[in-house]
């Protein structure tokens, strides 16, 4: 079996697999929190909960990453906040605004859209890459890190670093042939898309739950600000 | 009496020590010589400015060395490998390497035909065992024993063992011959082959592309002939000189990728001001050849310039590699909305098993405690 | 047993709420940095989430596949009784459950009231501390946690005439308001109820006291039994519709409040028929409505007065600028804010029934140094607060670290700025 199968096979049937398997995964952790149902809340309003969503939404996906509003609540642990927000937005730029990325995107569902130049994107995923290095070093570092890391952390962080590093090397074409990096490329994302479902790396779907809900209970209260 | 020398052979066809020279220097530029003035940039320039000392060399080996007695075989081809060949105009290197080397054998160029060309051929092979440079044209099929290609009663295989036992050194010519290329593609009905998957005993030299850069061909058997040794080769036995960057990396259009400026479709703005064709699936990234520095007619011009993006056609199983006009970082298969219905229903289905689970567990949990809720 | 129970509790508690919030968690450990407990103590044990974790656990192993393949193959350990009694330490002596590691969660996750259904899973297996299972008995049998009977809220009110002359209207039928104290006021803030009670007055308010409705005060609710809490609401809510009042008083106690108007609707599944509200709302409301006139700058003399936003009623109640709204004309200029404040303010350090816990003095104490620290950083000599729970921590507090600040509640400032 040489590279070109390998990748060949990681591109193809592979991905294929994984894809199915997240897609499945995904829809099984939606459905079993879904299920379970939420009681309807009988307590009057103070305030508009509907505003409340949008503020938490607001305060959640663009105020939270990079302005923290209160230094003091973050000052002992700021790499978690300032490296986060950065590999966000990294994995943002590159996975949604980086061209080869938009046309998987575009092939599988069928709508492309402009992307940027890539010296942007490509500086954008070298910060990734750093947030990634800086988020697990504090990991093992930080004793409130170190104890609420186990095992699946780990594994989480590796396997959305392994794609990240073997991109960015396979751009730069770095030490390997293309095909050998492309390769390592499919693989390590067709194990992150089977991991995903299995870990809290599906924080991205729950995120919209627990800041829905956190927007309406305080916006109930009329806590937020 | 000694064999003649290629210098003599030229000479003796009315080359002047001039053009002499200057085809030694083409030669040093074609086969890569470092020191050289880069020759990604300018492709087979029309004037050299080449040190004496890099072209040195190869003067001398032209000036003492014979003729290459060159075998050309044709399995499942479509013959463009040839065409290309002889399509690339004088005075072009190819066209004074076919005709300076001896090319003792080659169905389509010979003026025999039948049993005089095999009878020239066994003769030829005789006459140069273990001297001779084997090119190959064509993949080779091994299915229903090897019945799909079959030449004066005898398979391709056994044709190719016999003319490879004699050869010097195998050239694969094209991308049939060095990866299976077109037979081979999905589903590869006549189990066709590369060559350097069949002979293990004697160097191949896969020099892939659909059909092969002519000069690139010519130039490893120039390579051949004056040094008497093949050329440093890669992984996938492709000679690094020609294969060593990717069409992507030397493209005249990279500034366009780099600037994130796009061709959406062949009739817009973009594809008028010559925009990157990457959106419009140009494979050129993971393409390793030389078409963006050699170019194709003489320098004339290659895809990518004529405004077409790369197929990547010299990459093994290109034909399988996702639609042409597809992206080239896209998987090679879109899921079906029906699969992607069945995975999700197959989720949604075991989530609803657990959440029955957990609903007559919370049932449970709340019965034995006394009132219903 | 014991682990039955909680089991059995937290099965029982876990919706749509709770499961989505557990698997939105990525133990970024963003939360710590908001407790009070663990900035104080650097223990990484006090983590907000980490406190969740027997919940978390139990969602895991009992809901889903993946924890439950996780168990079979030995990777994570099931819970046992010996992890409720460790986490009762880092729950219960530890934790105010004031909510500010929700304000931060990046994720939204409501910590808090994880924590909340922690606490009851704990509770269930009987691992409470001693203090507060003392208090929630002694509150079951008496309707108070000090002990404070029928008899001396009686007392009480009777107090009121030969204090201010007005006769306390005990179980007034037709009453617009129902006013519950707490037994808290009653041992060491008396004056509540003389002061309160010519505000409204004062406001034509007509107003009433209870003797079946006395405490606001909810064992259940700080200690995380559903059960107790149902019965002591219960009281509230069934004199309130009895008595049939339009509006519900709540006058120092924060918890209560919340319970009050956030918890009992659903407990009950019932909307109330009454508004339930608290003095940090009605008396500036007064005020800006001019039912009540106050001598602005009454406080405006020479004392540098800062507002300390208490958890219940301040960030989960929702009464930020109303309490301002009064300072400001009370004290004006010589009002300071103190740095972070409303939503993100510090705990006091003394909520969740942290000061009937003997053992959590030591962790009591050094989160008030926090707040103590922005107390001093604002120069402040009076703090000012509306409950009832954190004025009693101040004071603690500033005596602990021998500091002469003064603390202030509300009900009092109005009450000597009236303007009759």
């Amino acid at each position: 079996m040489n590279w070109q199968e390998i990748l060949e096979f990681s591109r193809g049937p592979m991905f294929y697999g994984a894809l199915l398997f997240f897609l499945a995964g995904m829809a099984y952790r939606l459905f079993a929190v879904i299920s379970l149902g939420w009681s309807k809340d009988l307590a009057k309003p103070r305030g508009s909960k509907g505003a409340g969503v949008v503020k938490s939404f607001l305060r959640g996906g663009i105020i939270f990453p990079f302005f923290p509003r209160e230094k003091s609540a973050y000052a002992n642990n700021p790499i978690v906040y300032i490296a986060g927000g950065l590999f966000h937005l990294s994995l943002f730029v590159v996975v949604v605004l980086g061209t080869a990325h938009m046309l998987v995107w575009k092939s599988l569902v069928g709508i492309g859209w402009p992307t940027l130049p890539l010296p942007i994107v490509d500086w954008m995923a070298a910060v990734g890459i750093i947030a990634m290095v800086a988020l697990i070093v504090n990991r093992a570092v930080h004793p409130v890190m170190k104890l609420l890391t186990g095992p699946a952390e780990v594994m989480s962080w590796l396997f959305v670093f392994l794609p990240m590093l073997t991109g960015y090397m396979m751009t730069h074409h770095m030490f390997f042939p293309y095909e050998v990096l492309y390769s390592l490329h499919m693989i390590s994302i067709n194990v992150m898309l089977v991991w995903i479902p299995l870990s809290r790396i599906s924080h991205f779907m729950f995120y919209f739950f627990s800041r829905t809900q956190h927007g309406v209970e305080w916006g109930k209260r009329n806590a937020m600000p | 009496m000694p064999e003649e020398t290629i210098y003599q052979s030229m000479k003796r066809k009315g080359v002047s020590r001039r053009d002499f020279l200057k085809l030694s220097g083409l030669f040093a530029m074609a086969l890569g010589f470092e020191k050289l003035p880069p020759i990604e940039e300018s492709g087979l320039p029309t004037t050299l400015d080449v040190k004496p000392k890099v072209v040195e060399p190869i003067v001398k080996a032209m000036e003492s060395k014979p003729r290459l007695p060159v075998i050309w075989l044709e399995f499942q081809d479509c013959t463009g490998c040839s065409e290309a060949l002889t399509r690339s105009n004088s005075p072009t290197l190819s066209s004074l390497v076919l005709n300076t080397l001896t090319i003792e054998h080659h169905e389509a160029l010979s003026a025999a035909a039948g049993f005089q060309v095999e009878e020239a051929k066994q003769q030829a092979m005789k006459k140069y065992a273990g001297q001779y440079i084997l090119v190959v044209e064509g993949s080779i099929p091994l299915a229903n024993e090897g019945q799909y290609c079959v030449i004066g009663g005898r398979t391709a295989l056994d044709i190719l063992k016999e003319a490879a036992a004699g050869a010097a050194a195998i050239i694969a010519t094209g991308s049939c011959a060095s990866f299976g290329g077109l037979p081979k593609a999905k589903p590869n009905p006549t189990d066709a082959k590369g060559v350097w998957e069949l002979i293990t005993d004697k160097p191949v030299i896969n020099i892939p592309g659909c059909p092969a850069i002519p000069e690139v061909t010519t130039g490893i058997i120039a390579h051949y002939a004056l040094f008497g040794s093949l050329p440093e080769l890669d992984g996938l036995h492709r000679p690094k000189a020609f294969y060593g960057v990717t069409v992507h990396d030397r493209c005249l259009r990279r500034p366009f990728y780099e600037a994130g400026k796009f061709a959406l479709s062949f009739d817009d703005e973009g594809a008028k001001k010559g925009y990157c064709l990457y959106k419009l699936g140009c494979k050129g990234p993971t393409t390793y050849n030389s078409c963006a520095t050699i170019k194709w007619d003489a320098g004339l011009s290659f895809p990518i310039q004529s405004g077409h993006p790369c197929l990547g056609c010299s990459e093994p199983n290109f034909w399988d590699g996702g639609g042409f006009y597809q992206g080239q970082s896209a998987p090679l298969e879109r899921p079906e909305v029906t699969a992607v219905g069945a995975a999700v229903a197959v989720g949604a289905a075991l989530g609803a098993g657990v959440a029955v689970a957990n609903r007559n567990q919370k049932k449970a949990a709340e019965a034995p405690k006394g009132g219903s809720k | 047993m014991a682990l039955e129970s909680t089991m059995n509790l937290f099965v029982k508690k876990t919706g749509g709420e709770i499961a989505s919030q557990l698997e939105a968690c990525t133990r970024c450990g963003m939360c710590a940095e908001a407790c009070p407990y663990y900035l104080a103590t650097g223990k990484p044990e006090y983590t907000p989430i980490w406190k969740v974790e027997p919940l978390r656990k139990a969602y895991e192993q009992r809901f889903t596949i993946v924890g439950k393949i996780k168990l079979a193959l030995g990777v994570e350990k099931p819970l046992t009784d010996a992890d409720l009694k460790e986490w009762s330490k880092a729950d219960f002596e530890a934790c105010s459950v004031c909510g500010k590691c929700s304000a931060v969660c990046p994720m939204g996750i409501e910590i808090s009231s994880l924590i909340a259904t922690a606490r009851a899973g704990i509770t269930a297996a009987g691992f409470a501390p001693a203090g507060l299972v003392e208090k929630a008995e002694t509150q079951q049998r008496t309707g108070s946690p000090n002990g404070a009977g029928e008899k001396e809220f009686a007392d009480w009110y009777a107090a009121l005439e030969a204090e201010t002359g007005i006769k306390a209207p005990v179980d007034v039928k037709g009453a617009d308001m129902l006013v519950v104290f707490t037994s808290l006021e009653i041992g060491s803030k008396k004056k509540n109820l003389y002061d309160l009670a010519r505000i409204l007055n004062a406001a034509g308010i007509k107003w009433t006291v209870s003797l079946k409705a006395r405490d606001a005060f909810n064992m259940g609710s700080i200690i995380g039994n559903p059960k107790l809490q149902k019965e002591l609401a219960g009281k509230i809510l069934s004199t309130a519709k009895e008595l049939g009042v339009k509006q519900l008083l709540v006058t120092e106690c924060g918890h209560g409040f919340t319970t009050l108007r956030d918890a009992v609707p659903n407990v009950f599944g019932e909307e109330l028929p009454f508004f339930v509200t608290h003095i940090a709302e009605l008396l500036p409301n007064l005020i800006r409505e001019g039912k009540i006139k106050v001598k602005e700058g009454y406080f405006a003399n020479g004392h540098t007065y800062t507002f300390h936003d208490s958890c219940k009623i301040q960030r989960q109640g929702g009464i930020f600028d109303e309490p301002r709204y009064a300072l400001k004309l009370l004290a004006g200029d010589t009002f300071k804010e103190m740095l972070p404040n409303r939503e993100e303010a510090l705990c006091c350090g003394g909520g969740g029934g942290m000061r009937s816990i003997p053992e959590a003095n030591e962790n009591r104490m050094a989160a008030f140094k926090l707040k103590l620290e922005q107390v001093e950083r604002v120069g402040a000599d009076v703090v000012v607060s509306t409950c009832d729970n954190c004025q009693l921590q101040l004071k603690d507090g500033f005596k602990h670290y021998n500091r002469p600040i003064e603390v202030k509640g509300l009900i009092e400032m109005v009450a000597d700025s009236l303007v009759r």
